[in-house]
């Protein structure tokens, strides 16, 4: 085992990008985990993800098509595809239909498609889940540079703009009546986690993208006294969840995103065991 | 009127485009406290969220004095138990307004301001406690300070005192006649609790939507009127006679 720990750091060049790909977007969605939870939408990164898949999908059909590369980007079906389903979730949220059931919804509509579509995509099936939904076995260097790019854009802005986003997320009534733009900080909060999404699912997988938006939250809001702290705590958990995970993978052959996923959970029950 | 705060004309208010009250016509002025009383159902908070801009108003406008701040403290259980916050935090956290929350060294200024709300409401002593943990009168005092953080002119509150026991409450009304005091604040309060409000309260206002009803006027008034008789018999004129 130690020796195979050692390997891994010599051959660091080899796993460098998708390590660091793991523990940046652990670190990123960590943190927007915590507005996720606390707005109890945490299955709107799953939505998001399908949905991205479906623009992901729907990138490679138009591909074969003939469509030129630059409007037949993966990255962009995803990305557009996530922040059409915000859009979609921002104006039919009302009284009469709930934010659950608009997410199932998405979710399924993203589901299904991506399969409907995913078979019209002249690939092997198991080539087209990795085109889907990323690997985070191998990163490649597009995929890296996105993270990175992705990941310290959305880390500058929140903190720069987190009382705005905590006030909407906290007590959306008393920041309208203090006269905070609620509605623009509501709508950009979500689409931030929408990019982030997508770029992390695009690139690492559909299920270390949901459990890095969920699980670090969870653990954090149990140990941090205040937001900020919460924010912090997220991010660091999510980062040892994604570069952690990756490692342990190495060492034990499991699948990345399975091994990444379940660090973010060992770690979550830790969390509660010292602190019930 | 230039000491008019706050000032409705024509206000309908309602759901989906249908007024269920008659169109206010009102004004709230620097010094008054309002008591905004009536059955349960009555259409008490929904007067209040349109006044504040948080439903939209059917018809009509409400129309704010230049520069008003107004601080709002909301119905207990507003803030989500999952919340981590100490109560230094969520007083704080009630001093942002408009896009100030852009700039990072507003915190540093409003450093003054913070210890201040905290002394007014006697919550500095537990600024480090969890706000979680507290108690429901604490909660209060606490959303209190949260509200006087950014100095408003008119505090509004949602029924305050809705899970206090009569202790509790009557400290919390003499905390906001303190306040009405010492900052020169109006305030309007929503609550069903007549005989405290009729002691603190200067004007009420009844609302009573099955009936179509709106009378707005000094608290003896309202006592005496047949309307408020109707629904509450004598409670509010003897609680009144016995603040007096």
């Amino acid at each position: 085992m130690i020796e195979k720990a050692t390997l891994f750091f010599a051959s660091w060049e080899l796993f460098r990008e998708a390590a660091l790909s793991g523990a940046i977007a652990g670190f990123m969605l960590g943190l927007l985990g915590v507005y996720v939870v606390l707005r109890r939408m945490v299955f709107l990164s799953a939505a998001l993800s399908q949905t991205a898949g479906l623009g992901v999908a729907t990138a490679f059909l138009l591909a074969a098509w003939g469509t030129p590369a630059w409007i037949a980007s993966p990255t962009l079906g995803a990305v557009a595809a996530s922040l059409l389903t915000v859009y979609l979730l921002t104006r039919g949220n009302d009284r009469h239909v709930s934010r659950d059931s608009l997410l199932g919804a998405a979710f399924l509509l993203g589901s299904a498609g991506t399969i409907a579509i995913g078979s019209r995509i002249p690939q092997e099936l198991h080539d087209v889940q990795t085109l889907l939904l990323g690997s985070a076995v191998a990163v490649s260097p597009e995929g890296f540079r996105l993270i990175v790019v992705t990941g310290i854009a959305t880390v500058i802005w929140h903190a720069w703009w987190w009382r705005g986003f905590a006030a909407v997320t906290v007590d959306r009534d008393d920041a309208a009546v203090r006269g905070l733009p609620t509605r623009g900080l509501a709508i950009l909060l979500l689409v931030s986690i929408a990019v982030a999404v997508s770029v992390t699912t695009r690139v690492l997988g559909a299920l270390p993208a949901f459990a890095f938006s969920v699980i670090p939250a969870v653990a954090a809001l149990r140990l941090a006294p205040n937001i900020p702290g919460a924010l912090t705590i997220a991010a660091i958990i999510g980062a040892v969840g994604g570069f952690g995970g990756y490692f342990l993978a190495y060492l034990l052959d499991f699948p990345v995103g399975a091994s990444q996923t379940i660090l973010c959970v060992a770690m979550l029950a830790v969390v509660f065991a010292v602190k019930r | 009127m230039s000491d008019a705060l706050l000032t409705t004309s024509e206000l309908e208010v309602g759901y989906g485009g249908r007024a269920f009250l008659p169109p206010l016509n009102w004004q709230v002025r620097r010094g008054e406290i309002w008591a905004v009383i009536g059955p349960n159902g009555g259409g008490k908070t929904t007067i209040l969220r349109t006044v504040l801009g948080l439903n939209s108003a059917v018809g009509g406008r409400v129309k704010p004095s230049a520069g008003l701040r107004i601080g709002y403290v909301p119905q207990r259980e507003t803030l989500d138990s999952a919340v981590p916050a100490r109560v230094c935090d969520v007083v704080r956290s009630g001093a942002d307004r408009g896009w100030s929350f852009l700039r990072p060294a507003r915190l540093v200024h409003d450093h003054a301001a913070l210890e201040r709300a905290m002394d007014d409401t006697d919550v500095r002593r537990i600024r480090t406690h969890s706000y979680r943990a507290l108690s429901e009168g604490q909660k209060q005092r606490v959303l209190m300070a949260r509200a006087l953080v950014g100095d408003p002119s008119l505090l509004v509150l949602d029924e305050p005192t809705s899970a206090m026991d009569l202790t509790a409450e009557g400290a919390l009304f003499e905390l906001v006649r303190q306040l009405v005091e010492g900052r020169d604040l109006s305030v309007i309060v929503v609550s069903h609790h007549l005989g405290v409000l009729a002691r603190y309260a200067t004007h009420a206002l009844l609302v009573d939507k099955d009936e179509e009803l709106l009378l707005a006027g000094s608290v003896d008034e309202i006592a005496a009127s047949r309307e408020c008789v109707e629904r509450f018999g004598h409670v509010l004129m003897a609680a009144r006679r016995e603040s007096a």
